[in-house]
């Protein structure tokens, strides 16, 4: 029992019909400032997810996060496993950098810069219109029964849906992989890379059935933004909102009662999740701004003002001014730039670089050449920097004491080098069998980055 | 404009919080699938990881990973003791290893079994008389620096193995015993120790 025509209503969700199946959406096309606005953006959007892997900052892409050897580059900033907890502060910052955008803008991210929307909206329904025609002929083509030319439609369209979903999946994995390691993926057999093969695949499959089939549903009953924006706006936020102070009653121009609504249900036609704007607010409502172009273009050929409807907040409907200022937006700010100042201070204090300390086993000390008790050691450096670092190593704790071995080394960038170490010192300097010293590092020339870290010294009882 | 109630009040739910109700309104069907998906996988799941144990637990995964960890853990360790010993001698990569060197070294004398037997020059390691002492310590000491025994006895074996190599194979050696059992073993001689620190290599 599939109704071709719907009325949207606050009680039911538009796209789910009375029994459980899906209800198509096809919204008719429009035109306007907002929707031109929009697809610039677009364009835009999806050439810096295009491009972010392939722009070199620092030697590595942009963005670069190397799973398999546990380094992310980030805008010239490469962090290392050890460096994960700096993701709390970031994930943190980004959560109420949106929730500080939605209590001003509303779902203003939904509506244009999510990728959802992006390439749904941008990308796949260009191709649909394209192919199958206007909202009435897709309507007419789903009831249409299955004849070789909607074959040959759907087959064209369902192809270059799955050709689109593979490329966006590469472009993904360019964000993980590098893009001549990708490149040489691509050219050899799958069965030499099985892992990445598999996931490319499983990627493809979730993004053309998305963006084919799930669409809307995955912003009316998945997204988690979408479930709990309606706590984070209020009266005073940017949302598109249908004014019925000026609209209500709708009805005919002949009516002398009704308000500037004609009841044309051009909003409802053009809108992409179903719903009614007049109704208000809604969950459904990714703040496309769909209906505002589509009743503007009505209210221009009747002669009436424009921004019936517009964004706006629902105080100013009420005839309320609204404020920009409110202890929610202070309360979201102040997070805000508590979190960013956090990301920034570690990312500016990190130490990118470990040094490890290891006694050698077995031997516990011996008698050198000049009568000087020795202990043998293996000294860890980790270069976590983007950079090769030069290294001077020293030794305090007990006095006169040497270092035998090398004592500047060089470690290349990600690199985790072992240097085997021996310490000596004269037999009259030791305090206990036992003896506490600490090893240093410094990087040369600047001394940029001190590491320490503590050891122990075995020798012969003092006497 | 459209109606904002649907008629549909016959679907209203009984119960109210807050003054919210809320609707009967039925599932979307992709929504249950993936629902009824979710409960065959469990089931496969629960079969293939706890029933059957086809896959590899995360259990399995740590434990192993764990016993990595402390094979280095007991690699870097500088002073050999009978409790590190005992450590190492329940960590199955030591132990493993240990026995890759006992094959190659040991069998020789001690037998594939460790029971040594007639025509093996070697004493038996799986039985409850030690000859130089029943202290792991002691076994590590004769394997170290041979035999107090010069004449009959075992060589030497830390220049040829290393330290390393030798905790390793006194740590297979006493993965065939237990703490107890060692305790309550008889021993031919008083327990001898390592008095001199091994040799470094």
């Amino acid at each position: 029992m599939k109704a071709k025509s719907k009325l949207p209503n606050l009680d039911t969700v538009t796209t789910i019909n009375e029994d459980g199946s899906r209800f198509n959406i096809h919204p008719a096309d429009v035109r306007g400032r907002f929707t031109r606005w929009r697809r610039i953006a677009a364009l835009l959007l999806i050439g810096v997810y295009i491009l972010l892997p392939w722009i070199p900052v620092n030697g590595y892409p942009a963005v670069f996060l190397d799973v398999l050897h546990r380094r992310f580059h980030l805008f010239g900033i490469t962090l290392a496993a050890q460096d994960l907890w700096l993701l709390f502060f970031f994930l943190s910052g980004m959560a109420f950098l949106l929730f500080y955008i939605t209590a001003f803008l509303g779902r203003v991210w939904c509506g244009w810069a999510c990728p959802q929307t992006v390439f749904l909206e941008h990308v796949f329904r260009r191709i649909e219109r394209f192919i199958e025609g206007d909202a009435p002929a897709r309507r007419k083509l789903d009831a249409a029964p299955m004849t070789p030319p909607k074959l040959f439609k759907r087959v064209l369209k369902h192809g270059i849906f799955l050709i689109l979903a593979t490329i966006i999946a590469h472009i993904f994995l360019s964000f993980f992989i590098s893009i001549p390691q990708l490149w040489e993926w691509i050219r050899t057999s799958p069965v030499e890379h099985w892992k990445a093969f598999f996931f490319i695949i499983i990627t493809t499959l979730l993004l053309y059935g998305n963006f084919a089939w799930f669409r809307e549903q995955l912003c009316i009953v998945i997204c988690p933004y979408g479930r709990f924006q309606s706590a984070l706006i209020d009266d005073d936020t940017l949302n598109v909102a249908y004014d019925y102070g000026r609209g209500n009653p709708p009805g005919s121009v002949k009516n002398p009662e009704a308000g500037d609504c004609i009841d044309c249900r051009r909003c409802v036609q053009v809108c992409p999740t179903g719903i009614d704007i007049r109704d208000g607010v809604q969950l459904e409502c990714i703040g496309c701004a769909l209906c505002i172009d589509a009743c503007d273009e009505v209210m221009e050929k009747m002669n009436y003002p424009k921004g019936l409807i517009r964004y706006t907040t629902e105080n100013e409907l009420e005839g309320k001014t609204s404020k920009l200022l409110r202890p929610r937006t202070f309360g979201y700010g102040a997070v805000l730039i508590l979190m960013i100042s956090a990301v920034i201070f570690t990312i500016a204090t990190r130490v990118p670089a470990k040094m490890d300390v290891l006694r050698d086993r077995g031997a516990l000390f011996s008698f050198n050449g000049e009568g000087r008790v020795e202990n043998s050691y293996t000294v860890k450096i980790q270069n976590m920097s983007e950079v090769p670092q030069t290294f001077s190593l020293s030794v305090d704790g007990l006095e006169d004491m040497r270092i035998l071995t090398d004592t500047t080394v060089t470690v290349s960038s990600g690199e985790n080098l072992s240097l085997p170490t021996v310490v000596d010192v004269p037999p009259e300097a030791l305090v206990d069998t036992n003896n506490d010293i600490r090893f240093y590092a410094e990087s040369q020339p600047d001394s940029l980055i001190k590491l320490e870290t503590e050891s122990r010294f075995v020798g012969p009882r003092p006497r | 404009m459209s109606d904002p109630k649907n008629n549909q009040d016959d679907h209203l739910r009984p119960h109210v919080y807050d003054g919210i109700q809320e609707y009967d309104n039925r599932l979307p069907n992709w929504w249950l699938w993936t629902f009824y998906g979710a409960v065959i996988l469990s089931v496969i799941y629960w079969f293939s990881f706890y029933d059957a144990q086809i896959m590899e637990s995360d259990t399995t995964r740590i434990d192993e990973a764990m016993a990595k960890v402390e094979e280095a853990r007991l690699a870097a360790i500088g002073e050999i003791s009978n409790d590190t010993l005992w450590q190492m001698s329940r960590n199955p990569g030591f132990v493993a290893a240990g026995e890759a060197i006992f094959k190659e070294k040991c069998v020789a004398c001690h037998g594939p079994d460790l029971k040594a037997g007639p025509g093996l020059a070697g004493v038996n390691l799986v039985d409850d008389e030690w000859k130089w002492g029943n202290q792991p310590i002691s076994v590590y000491s004769v394997v170290t620096n041979g035999s107090p025994d010069k004449m009959s006895g075992m060589q030497s074996w830390v220049n040829e193995l290393g330290p390393q190599k030798v905790s390793q194979v006194v740590a297979f050696v006493l993965s065939h015993h237990t703490e107890q059992e060692m305790a309550d073993a008889t021993t031919l001689n008083p327990p001898i120790n390592l008095k001199t620190p091994p040799v470094a290599k």
